[in-house]
């Protein structure tokens, strides 16, 4: 054996120190692949080039809910409730922004590892594969839940600070506060998950935002151009198929009926069809990521 | 407790036969798995850590079934691939401390101990550093390290040298012998290399078409037969025959004269030889027999 140069080797040699410490298992492996992924999503811990889109577009995903922030605050004590905004609505005005997210971070979460081929690394540790793909999905909905829930809850406040009766308003928007946390989990879990799957089937990063946009796109288009051009009675199941399907939802949720724009105005579903379509979507992708996982040689 | 024992280990894939009814106990030390690319070393590691699941027959690693009690086993062990699996975008010491992380230590110790780690497999300022700007060889520290951080009982090693230079293969195998040695770790390392092998385990295991060839100490596959070399200044042919001619086997090998070591007497027949012939004596030393010539004709070696 070569004599490693003395100057190195005297750095070295502090001699080994074993670890008799706690040892976690699968349960914290979990958490921290969770905590790690939710960071990852947003850029943390890594260069500022990776910070910009994620945070980009968290802020527009925000800007729709400032805007009725500033006009509450403007309106503070008038007699006036000016609503621009409403809560039932505010997820169609952002949906691109979400898609967008989802497109940019989805393939950090699921096709990097891959690309990097550090599944080995944790398919070796106490991680089992089920778990990677739980946290992964988890930490993808946290990270929705910040631009869905997020500008919710900001919007409620905007609306509440508008008009002259803040406690009056909170008294008789109560029956808000379900609505708002189920949609906004149920539009994160969904575009999570849709996200999620695409992005573990195409580990090449571009190819797979380009997927997850064009998949979002193209099913709205095609169930739009359905209802347009032939009998809504059958077009309307193309719309369980595409990301209206989670509005319909979230419409019934809150109560509402689509407006007269609405391409859902024409279709005779329940408002529990479109949730049972949005769940189903969200079961078939997750189960379809757990397969790819299930069998990707690591 | 035997560290690894595999009973009939088989792995097809579809007609590919990867393992044969694979038959392995092996105690703790510093083992070297030796075979030609294809030969099932890379199967024989994964399916010990669970990356994959035997087509039939069991393996236990320090009593424990590597299937149905795969986690536990998994905590015991470390794993640095062949292949490349770092995250680039990272640095060394974010990378390593969520590995720790992911093995189960808390975070203060994780940490810790990833400092130390680093220092130990050598990286010092540059793992603040993304890894992007890595050279090879400061990757391969880094597989090491996460490998390593989390102190397991036994680490798993595919072709720790590859892709490095000969330098840089020099540093590794010391790494690993240190860790062996000093350290206290059990280590399988895989390798096409038998000289690599040779200088950094104790105990060999040949396994050629998924099956096993040998295995032994390595004292017991060297030890058979020691060589001296003998360079001269002069006819080295000369100096063989002479020696042949004294009943010694010598061969003339281009510029040393090779004798097989029988016992003083060798030297003796070294010195009269050459002083008969007048020819300068430059070095003698003694060789351990060489890995490579026991297998030449047993295992054909990958690139």
């Amino acid at each position: 054996m070569p004599e490693s140069p003395a100057a190195t080797s005297s750095i070295y040699d502090l001699g080994y120190r074993g670890y008799d410490g706690p040892r976690a298992g699968r349960r914290s492996a979990l958490q921290t692949l969770y905590a790690s992924s939710l960071r990852a999503a947003f850029g943390l811990g890594r260069r500022t080039s990776s910070k910009i889109v994620p945070f980009g577009l968290t802020i527009l995903a925000f800007v729709p809910a400032v805007i009725q922030l500033g006009v509450g605050a403007i309106t503070s004590g008038l007699d006036a409730n000016i609503e621009i905004f409403e809560h039932h609505d505010y997820f169609g005005y952002v949906q691109i922004v979400l898609v967008l997210f989802a497109a940019a971070v989805a393939p950090e979460l699921a096709g990097r590892d891959q690309r990097n081929r550090t599944l080995s690394l944790y398919f070796s540790r106490s991680l089992s594969r089920v778990d990677y793909v739980a946290a992964k999905l988890a930490a993808l909905t946290s990270a929705m839940l910040v631009l869905t829930l997020g500008p919710q809850l900001v919007l409620f406040v905007g609306n509440g600070m508008s008009g002259d009766d803040l406690g009056g308003y909170l008294r008789d928007s109560w029956d808000l506060v379900f609505p708002i946390l189920a949609g906004s989990l149920l539009v994160s879990a969904t575009i999570a998950a849709v996200g999620l799957v695409i992005a573990s089937y195409v580990p090449r990063r571009s190819f797979a935002t380009a997927a997850i946009i064009g998949l979002f796109v193209l099913t709205l288009a095609v169930a739009n151009i359905l209802m347009e051009s032939i009998d809504p009675a059958y077009a309307q199941y193309a719309l369980l198929t595409s990301p209206v399907a989670w509005e319909g939802a979230i419409l019934w949720l809150f109560g509402e009926q689509p407006g007269s724009d609405n391409v859902l105005r024409d279709a005779t579903f329940e408002g529990a069809v479109y949730l049972a379509a949005a769940l189903a979507t969200i079961a078939v992708a997750a189960a379809l990521t757990l397969r790819r996982f299930l069998r990707i040689q690591a | 407790m035997p560290l690894v024992a595999t009973r009939g280990l088989t792995k097809r894939y579809g007609d590919v036969v990867a393992l044969d009814g694979l038959d392995l106990e092996l105690e703790p030390g510093v083992i070297g798995l030796v075979g030609a690319n294809g030969a099932g070393k890379s199967t024989l590691l994964r399916i010990l850590l669970g990356l994959v699941e035997p087509t039939s027959g069991s393996a236990e690693m320090f009593d424990l079934d590597v299937v149905a009690q795969g986690p536990a086993v998994r905590r015991l062990i470390g794993y640095m691939p062949e292949h490349d699996c770092l995250p680039l975008d990272v640095s060394a010491t974010e990378f390593v401390a969520h590995m720790a992380r992911l093995s189960g230590l808390p975070r203060a110790a994780a940490r810790e101990r990833t400092a130390e780690t680093l220092r130990h497999v050598g990286l010092f300022e540059e793992r603040y550093r993304e890894m992007r700007g890595y050279s090879t060889g400061m990757r391969q520290r880094v597989k090491l390290a996460q490998a390593l951080v989390h102190d397991p009982r036994l680490m798993l090693l595919d072709e720790p040298t590859n892709g490095l230079d000969p330098e840089g293969r020099d540093e590794m195998l010391d790494l690993v012998r240190r860790i062996g040695n000093d350290f206290g770790l059990s280590i399988v390392m895989s390798s096409h290399l038998l000289a690599e092998i040779e200088r950094v385990c104790d105990y060999l295991v040949v396994i050629e078409g998924g099956r096993l060839v040998q295995s032994d100490r390595i004292g017991a596959f060297t030890g058979r037969t020691e060589t001296l070399t003998v360079e001269v200044d002069g006819d080295g042919a000369a100096l063989a025959a002479y020696l042949r001619d004294h009943g010694h086997e010598a061969r003339d090998e281009r510029h040393v004269v090779a004798v097989d070591l029988v016992d003083r007497a060798t030297y003796d027949a070294v010195r009269d030889g050459a002083i008969s012939l007048g020819l300068g004596l430059v070095r003698i030393e003694q060789r351990r027999q060489r890995l490579e010539d026991l297998f030449e004709d047993e295992v054909e070696l990958g690139a």
